[in-house]
């Protein structure tokens, strides 16, 4: 993705600084990615109502555990993943576990959903919801997506849910996940991409940062990485607008924070798009 | 266990339990056979953070 200066250079600050603050979400059920005082995905509303708009139905939200959805993903990777009765499934930055426990319902009992998240009290937090719902189909483990502690060809899909972007080594993250899939496995992303680079401003934000925004790579780059990582019939099933809300009170606070003005924000705004990607693991 | 691999150096893991509940281990450690790391259970939750 090469270098960029800014609040992710040092990537063990920003890694600290991402657990911290998404560990705060989970402790408090805050309702968005945006830190109390940062920025924004722009999801002011209660969390049912911004997954919803994400695309989970009416019906999949009835089935989670109660806490299970933070409101915090960009879209819905399980809609799209086809996942099969009998299936093993890793999700990258499982949170506090809606895409594991809808997985779970997928593949069954003979599957299995293996949630990886990088945040102790995103995962007790899952772990918790677990126990509500009495899923036995669903494993949680605290690791880093860089360094997924799976085995490796042990899965069939993927799937990750506005995660990836948060990652400082996402060619790395990638090559992770092409490791763990068996051959003709499949990888399920939905994740914020940028259609031209940010405002040095915005860059520098580590709030930014973890409202993710600043760590989302340009679209060609982000695809790019996962070609380079060995994946093959690569398709990119959505693209939307992300909705960032410009009365929103946590934008306004950025504003504050980041010296750029109201029509350059919404030129940002712009270009951050939510993105589906689908892509193969050769059999060969 | 058979997905589970040190994330270190992806060797295999074994499951020391210390505390139980049923099928499930509450607290254990995992140890890795390859690079010798290991790695806590708790809450029934694998710690397999590096570092």
């Amino acid at each position: 993705m090469g270098k960029r200066k800014g609040a992710h250079e040092g990537s063990v600050d920003v890694k600290k600084v991402v657990r911290e603050r998404y560990g705060e979400i989970a402790r408090t059920s805050q309702s968005c990615c945006a830190p109390p005082k940062g920025p924004t995905c722009g999801c002011g509303a209660a969390p049912a109502g911004i997954s919803r708009a994400v695309g989970y139905s009416e019906e999949e939200l009835k089935s989670l555990p109660e806490g299970a959805d933070l409101g915090l993903g960009c879209g819905n990777p399980v809609a799209l993943a086809s996942l099969k009765r009998g299936e093993t499934v890793v999700d990258l930055g499982s949170g506090a576990g809606i895409d594991c426990f809808l997985a779970a319902e997928k593949v069954g009992p003979a599957g299995k959903v293996i949630g990886v998240d990088m945040t102790p009290d995103m995962l007790d937090k899952a772990r918790g919801n677990a126990r509500k719902g009495r899923r036995k189909n669903v494993e949680f483990r605290l690791g880093e997506i860089e360094n997924l502690p799976v085995a490796d060809a042990s899965a069939d899909a993927v799937i990750s849910n506005c995660v990836i972007n948060l990652s400082t080594d996402k060619e790395r993250v990638f090559r992770e996940v092409f490791r763990v899939l068996r051959p003709g496995g499949r990888l399920m992303v939905s994740d914020i991409v940028l259609k031209a680079p940010l405002p040095p401003a915005v860059l520098e934000s580590v709030d930014a940062y973890v409202g993710c925004i600043a760590g989302a790579a340009l679209r060609r780059q982000y695809l790019a990485a996962i070609r380079a990582a060995g994946f093959r019939d690569l398709r990119v099933l959505g693209e939307t607008a992300y909705p960032i809300d410009l009365t929103d009170g946590a934008v306004r606070s950025f504003l504050e924070q980041v010296p750029i003005g109201m029509d350059e924000l919404r030129k940002v705004a712009s270009t951050i798009i939510s993105i589906k990607v689908e892509a193969k693991k050769p059999l060969k | 266990m058979k997905i589970l691999c040190c994330p270190a150096c992806r060797g295999d893991l074994s499951l020391e339990p210390v505390r139980e509940d049923g099928r499930e281990v509450l607290e254990g450690t995992l140890h890795c056979s390859k690079c010798k790391r290991s790695y806590p259970v708790r809450d029934g939750i694998p710690d397999l953070l590096l570092g």
